[in-house]
C-alpha cells in the first residue's frame, strides 16, 4: 500500500514539475491568442529551436556556464523570432484566424525541416546542469534533481509573468487589448507595438522553454507537434487570454499526464484528450475564458 | 472569432451570389464540363502512376469538399473531420474483408458509418465555435485515431487493415487503376454535386446566416443548433464515402488515414483553396496531394519544407486562396 | 427483369473495359520501358528501389539503411549479380499514407525491378497487393511485424532483418533461466509491435517456467515522461524489467529508469533497439549494464563483422547499426539470387532466393532463409564502456532461431 501511496506522490510532484514547464510555454500562445486572435501555431517550432540550442551549448559536457549561455541566446533567439512572427502577420491582421493559422503553420513546417536540416535527425539529449545531474532522496523516493529545480524555477517564473500580466500598468494594457483593442487604441496606445511586444516576450518564453525542458524532453524531429499540441490544450482548457486560465490548465494537464496515467494506466492514450473534451462539454469557453468562444462574430 | 467569418466568406458572401452574373456562371459550367472530361478521359492518356495520383487527388478532394461544407458554408473550423474519413475507409474495408466487396455494400456502409461517427460525436462540438470547436474536434478525431489503434480484434490495431480485395461491380473486380479511377470519379462527382446542392439550396443560405451572425439567424426563428447538426452529420457522411472510395483505391487503411496530419492537410487544402469555394477545396486538395504522393518521394525527405514554402507563399500570393483568383479576374480588381 | 438488368449492366460494363483496357495497358508499357529485360544471361542493368525513411520519426534509420546498401554496392563494384545496379531512392516518410505512394512511384514512375527497404510495417504489409500486380519482388529490410512474413504472406515479399518476436522470444527463454523467473515485468508502447514482443517475450518467458508479474503499454509516440509507469514497475515487486522502445523513447526511457532509482535495484533488459545505434551514446552512463537480445552487434569478433565495421567506420566516422547490416545484407542475397535467377520478374528472384542457402560472409554470422525471414543467431548484449565509448558487448550467442510461430 505505502509503495503505492509513494507512487503517487512521485506522480503528483512530477506533474508540478511538467505543469510548470507547459505554463511557461503556453503563456505567450494564450496571449497572443487572446491579444491579437493570432492562432501562432509555430509556438512549438520555437521551442524545438530552444531545445536545439541547448543541445549545441550543452550537449553531453554540461557545465553551468554552457547551460546559461545557452539560456540566454535561447532567449534573445526567442525575442528576434517574436517579432519577426509578429511582423509577417501583420499584414494578415484584417484576415481569417485560418489564414494566420496557415501562415504559422508553414513558418513552423519550414522552421522545423531546417532544424532537422542543421542538427541532423537523431533524436539528442541535453545534460542537466553540474549538481542537478543525479537524482536525491525525498521522502525515501528517488527522484531526479534537476525536475526539483525546475519545479522551483518554473513556479517563480509563473509567479512572475502571473503578477505582471495581473498586477502592473503593462499588464493592465495588455488585459485591456485582450478585451477591447480599439478601445486602448482610441486611448492613443499603438497596439501593433503591444502586440509584437507580447509576441516577442512570449516567443521569449517558448525558446527558454525549450532549453529549460531539455534535459527532460530532450530535442528531436516532431517534438515541435507534440509540445504544441499540449500547449494547444492547455490554452483551450485554461480559457484564451488569461494568464490564470493558463497556470490552471499547465497545472491541471501536468496531472492528467502523469497523476492520471499513473492511476489509469490501462487508459493512458485516452487520458490527455479525454480531459480535453471534459472540460470542453462542461464550460466551452474554457475554466477561465472570457465570451471567446460562445460570442458571435462582430 | 470576430474575424472568422468575415474572411473565410470571401467568394461566396452570405445570402449565395446567385444572381450577380450569369456570364461567369456559363463560363463555369463550361469550364467544369471540361474539367470532367479530362478527368473521366485521364486514365486513357496517362501512365498508371499518374492516374493512381489523380484518383488519389478525387478522393482526398471528395474529403476536402465535405469539409470546405463545415469550414466555409458553415464557418466550423474542424480538427477532426479525418475522424470520420477514416471511420468510412475502416467500416468499408471491413466490410470488404468480412461480408462482401461488392457495390454498392462498401460505400453504403462507409457514408453509415462516416455519418453515424459524425452523429455520435457531433452533438458535443457544435455547441462550441472557433477555435474551441477547433479544438474539440481535435480531441475527437485524436481519441477516434486512438480507438482505431487500440481495437486490433476489428481495426487491426497499428498495421490497419490490409489485403482488402478489390471492390467488385456486378462480381467483376477492380483491379486495374483505370477503372479504379472512373468509379471513383463516378462517385466524386455525385458527393461534390451533392454538397454543392446542399450549399446553393435555401438550407445552405440560412448556414451562411449562422456562419455570419448566429444570434441573428436564432432571433430569425431558425433552430441554428439543429441546422449545424444536420450539416455535421452530412459532412461526416460524404467524409465516409471519401473514406470508402480511399479503401477501393489502395485497398489498406491505417490509423494514419483518420489521424491529425490528414485532417490537418485536409483543412489546409480548403484554406488554400479559399474556404466557402467548394471547387477551390478541391485544387487545394490536388495540391497537398501531389506535393506529398507525387514529388515527395523524391525530395530526399525535405517533402514538408516545399509543403510549408507553398503555404506562405499562398498567404500572402493568394489572400482569398485559389477562388479568389476568379473573383479577381471576374472584377477587374479585389477590392 | 432484375437478371436482365444485371447483364446489360455487365455487359456495358465490359463494353467499357473493352475501350479501356488496351489504352491503360499500353501506357502502363511505356512508363516501365527502363528495366525489366535483361534476364539471366547476363550482363545489362538492374534497377534497384530503396525505399527507406527520409523524413519522420524514422528518418535515423533510413540513413543507416542507406549508408549499407550504398557501402555494398561500393565493396562490390556497384554490380549484382551480373547486372550493374541503378538505385532509384524514395522517401518513404513515416506512415504507410507517405509509404504505399513511395512504392507505387517506384514501381510504376520508375520502372525498378526490385524494391528493398520499409521500415514501418504497416506500410511493408499495405504494399503486398501493389507487388503481386506488378510482379516485382520487395526485400523488407527493417519492418519485422510477424504477418509480413506469415499469416499475410506472398510471394513476393521476403525479408532481410528479424521479426519482432524473434527477438524478444530469446529474451524470454533467457531470463527465465538466469534467476528471475518469478517475477519480471514488462513494457512496451501501445502499438502493434509492442504488442508483438511482449507476446513473444511473455510465451518464450513462461515456456521457461518464468512468471510475468505486470505489464504497462505506454502511449506510443506521444510519451516522453515515463514516470507514472515507472512507479508502477517500482510499487510492483518486479525483478527485473523487460522492455521494447527504440528512438527517442528509448533515449528518454533508459535515462529516466535510472533518474528514477529504478536502474540500481531492478535490472533493466530490452529487446535490442533500446540500445542499439544512435541511441546509446544519448543515454550516457545511465544505459550501462542494460542487457539486450539482437541479431547483430557491432562488437561480434569475426573477421568479416571487423572487416565491415572499419569500412563502415571509415567513411561516416561512427559505428554500424543493424539497420545498416540488413540493407547490406539485402544487397548480398540480391547478389547471390541475381547469379542464378532466370529474370528479374518477381517469380524468378524469388525462385532464386529460395536456392541461396547459407549467407556466410554476413557481418551478423551466417543466417539462412526459413521461409522468407532469416533464421539466425540472437545475441545476448550488454552496454559496457569500452575506451571510454559506449558499446554493446557480446555476452553469449543464444543460438539460431527462426521466427517464431
Amino acid at each position: 500500500m505505502s509503495a503505492v501511496l509513494e507512487a503517487g506522490l512521485v506522480s503528483v510532484l512530477n506533474g508540478f514539475a511538467i505543469g510548470f514547464l507547459l505554463f511557461i510555454l503556453a503563456i505567450g500562445l494564450s496571449l497572443v491568442f487572446g491579444m491579437m486572435d493570432v492562432l501562432n501555431l509555430a509556438h512549438g517550432a520555437l521551442f524545438l529551436g530552444g531545445a536545439y540550442l541547448g543541445t549545441a551549448f550543452v550537449g553531453a559536457r554540461p557545465s553551468w556556464g554552457a547551460f546559461l549561455a545557452a539560456l540566454a541566446v535561447a532567449a534573445v533567439a526567442g525575442l528576434a523570432a517574436g517579432g519577426a512572427l509578429s511582423l509577417m502577420t501583420e499584414p494578415l491582421r484584417k484576415r481569417s484566424h485560418l489564414d494566420q493559422a496557415l501562415l504559422t503553420l508553414g513558418v513552423a513546417l519550414v522552421v522545423a525541416e531546417l532544424l532537422t536540416i542543421v542538427f541532423g535527425d537523431d533524436p539528442l539529449t541535453i545534460a542537466a546542469p553540474p549538481g542537478l545531474n543525479g537524482s536525491i532522496g525525498i521522502l525515501g523516493i528517488t527522484y531526479p534533481a534537476y525536475r526539483l529545480a525546475l519545479i522551483g524555477v518554473g513556479a517563480v517564473l509563473a509567479l512572475v509573468v502571473y503578477l505582471v500580466v495581473d498586477r502592473t500598468r503593462v499588464g493592465a494594457l495588455i488585459r485591456a487589448t485582450v478585451a477591447d483593442r480599439e478601445m486602448v487604441a482610441t486611448l492613443g496606445v499603438d497596439n501593433r507595438l503591444v502586440k509584437a511586444a507580447v509576441f516577442a516576450v512570449g516567443s521569449l518564453l517558448a525558446t527558454t522553454a525549450g532549453v529549460l525542458g531539455g534535459p527532460v524532453y530532450g530535442a528531436r524531429p516532431g517534438l515541435d507537434a507534440a509540445v504544441l499540441i499540449l500547449a494547444l490544450v492547455v490554452v483551450v482548457i485554461g480559457g484564451l487570454g488569461s494568464a490564470r486560465g493558463a497556470l490552471v490548465g499547465a497545472l491541471i494537464i501536468g496531472q492528467v499526464d502523469t497523476l492520471g496515467r499513473a492511476l489509469l494506466p490501462d487508459l493512458a492514450s485516452f487520458i490527455l484528450f479525454g480531459a480535453l473534451a471534459l472540460v470542453l462539454v462542461l464550460r466551452p469557453q474554457g475554466l477561465f475564458g472570457g465570451a471567446h468562444g460562445t460570442v458571435p462574430a462582430r | 472569432m470576430r474575424t472568422l467569418s468575415a474572411l473565410t466568406a470571401a467568394p461566396t458572401r452570405s445570402g449565395g451570389s446567385a444572381p450577380t452574373a450569369r456570364r461567369p456562371r456559363r463560363w463555369g459550367a463550361l469550364t467544369g464540363a471540361l474539367v470532367v472530361v479530362v478527368l473521366a478521359t485521364a486514365p486513357l492518356f496517362l501512365a498508371p502512376f499518374a492516374t493512381t495520383t489523380l484518383t488519389r487527388i478525387l478522393v482526398f478532394a471528395l474529403f476536402a469538399v465535405s469539409l470546405d461544407l463545415l469550414v466555409g458554408v458553415t464557418g466550423l473550423p474542424s480538427l477532426g473531420h479525418a475522424g470520420y474519413f477514416g471511420a468510412g475507409a475502416y467500416a468499408a474495408g471491413w466490410v470488404s474483408l468480412n461480408v462482401t466487396a461488392e457495390m454498392p455494400v462498401p460505400l453504403l456502409a462507409g457514408a453509415a458509418v462516416g455519418a453515424l461517427a459524425a452523429a455520435l460525436t457531433g452533438w458535443i462540438t457544435v455547441r462550441s465555435r472557433g477555435v474551441f470547436f477547433l479544438m474539440l474536434t481535435l480531441a475527437i478525431g485524436e481519441t477516434l485515431q486512438q480507438v482505431a489503434e487500440t481495437w486490433q480484434s476489428v481495426t487491426g490495431g497499428a498495421n490497419g487493415l490490409t489485403g482488402i480485395p478489390s471492390t467488385r461491380i456486378a462480381g467483376q473486380p477492380l483491379t486495374n487503376a483505370g477503372f479504379v479511377h472512373w468509379y471513383v470519379l463516378v462517385f466524386f462527382l455525385a458527393g461534390f454535386g451533392l454538397v454543392w446542392m446542399v450549399a446553393r439550396s435555401r438550407f445552405g443560405a440560412a448556414l451562411r446566416g449562422i456562419r455570419d451572425n448566429e444570434p441573428r439567424m436564432r432571433a430569425l426563428g431558425y433552430p441554428t443548433a439543429l441546422y449545424k447538426y444536420a450539416t455535421f452529420v452530412l459532412a461526416g457522411g460524404v467524409a465516409g464515402i471519401a473514406g470508402a472510395l480511399l479503401v477501393a483505391q489502395q485497398r489498406l487503411v491505417t490509423p494514419a488515414d483518420l489521424g491529425f496530419t490528414t485532417a490537418a492537410f485536409a483543412l489546409l487544402a480548403v484554406i488554400i483553396g479559399g474556404a466557402g469555394s467548394l471547387w477551390g477545396a478541391c485544387v487545394g486538395a490536388a495540391l497537398v496531394i501531389v506535393i506529398r504522393d507525387a514529388l515527395g518521394p523524391s525530395l530526399g525527405g525535405h517533402g514538408t519544407l516545399v509543403l510549408g514554402i507553398v503555404f506562405v507563399v499562398v498567404v500572402y500570393g493568394l489572400p482569398r486562396g485559389v477562388a479568389g483568383l476568379r473573383r479577381l479576374r471576374r472584377n477587374g480588381t479585389d477590392r | 427483369m432484375a437478371e436482365h438488368q444485371l447483364i446489360t449492366r455487365r455487359r456495358l460494363l465490359g463494353l467499357f473495359g473493352a475501350a479501356a483496357t488496351l489504352p491503360v495497358l499500353s501506357a502502363c508499357g511505356s512508363s516501365v520501358g527502363g528495366g525489366g529485360g535483361g534476364g539471366g544471361a547476363g550482363g545489362g542493368t538492374v534497377k534497384i528501389g530503396l525505399v527507406v525513411p527520409q523524413s519522420g520519426v524514422y528518418a535515423a534509420l533510413g540513413t543507416d539503411m542507406q549508408r549499407g546498401w550504398e557501402l555494398w554496392l561500393e565493396q562490390h563494384n556497384q554490380k549484382l549479380g551480373d547486372y550493374s545496379v541503378q538505385t532509384v531512392i524514395a522517401d518513404e516518410g513515416e506512415t504507410p499514407q507517405t509509404g504505399v505512394p513511395a512504392v507505387q512511384k517506384v514501381l510504376q514512375s520508375d520502372g525498378v525491378d526490385v524494391v528493398v527497404g520499409i521500415v514501418n510495417s504497416a506500410t511493408a504489409l499495405g504494399v503486398a497487393n501493389l507487388l503481386a500486380e506488378s510482379k516485382k519482388l520487395l526485400i523488407v529490410a527493417n519492418a519485422g511485424a510477424a504477418d509480413i512474413t506469415g499469416k499475410a504472406r506472398t510471394p513476393h515479399i521476403w525479408r532481410t532483418s528479424f521479426t519482432n518476436a524473434q527477438i524478444s522470444a530469446a529474451m524470454g527463454t533467457h531470463l527465465a533461466r538466469s534467476g528471475f523467473s518469478d517475477a519480471v515485468y514488462a513494457i512496451a508502447p501501445d502499438y502493434a509491435a509492442g504488442t508483438e514482443v511482449i507476446t513473444g517475450f511473455t510465451k518464450a518467458f513462461e515456456t521457461g517456467g518464468g512468471k510475468v508479474i505486470g505489464q504497462a503499454k505506454t502511449p506510443f509516440g506521444k510519451t516522453s515522461d515515463f514516470q507514472p509507469f515507472l512507479s508502477g514497475i517500482q510499487a510492483s515487486g518486479a525483478k527485473a524489467t523487460f522492455c521494447f522502445y527504440s528512438g527517442s523513447e528509448a533515449i528518454t526511457f533508459v535515462r529516466q529508469y535510472t533518474q528514477f532509482g529504478l536502474a540500481s535495484s531492478i535490472p533493466l533488459y530490452g529487446s535490442g533497439f533500446l540500445t542499439e545505434g544512435n541511441v546509446l551514446p544519448q543515454q550516457g552512463d545511465a544505459a550501462l549494464g542494460v542487457q539486450t537480445t539482437l541479431h547483430y552487434s557491432d562488437q561480434l569478433d569475426t573477421p568479416v563483422n571487423k572487416d565491415f565495421v572499419q569500412a563502415y567506420q571509415a567513411k561516416h566516422g561512427e559505428a554500424p547499426s543493424c539497420f545498416a547490416v540488413q540493407t547490406y545484407d539485402a544487397g548480398n542475397v540480391l547478389n547471390r539470387a541475381l547469379r542464378t535467377a532466370s529474370g528479374l520478374d518477381g517469380d524468378a528472384v524469388a525462385a532464386a532466393l529460395e536456392g541461396v542457402g547459407t549467407i556466410d560472409d554476413s557481418p551478423r554470422g551466417p543466417w539462412s532463409f526459413d521461409g522468407q525471414s532469416p533464421r539466425q543467431s540472437i545475441y545476448l548484449r550488454k552496454v559496457e564502456k569500452v575506451d571510454g565509448t559506449l558499446v554493446n558487448a557480446v555476452v553469449e550467442d543464444l543460438g539460431q532461431q527462426s521466427q517464431p510461430v
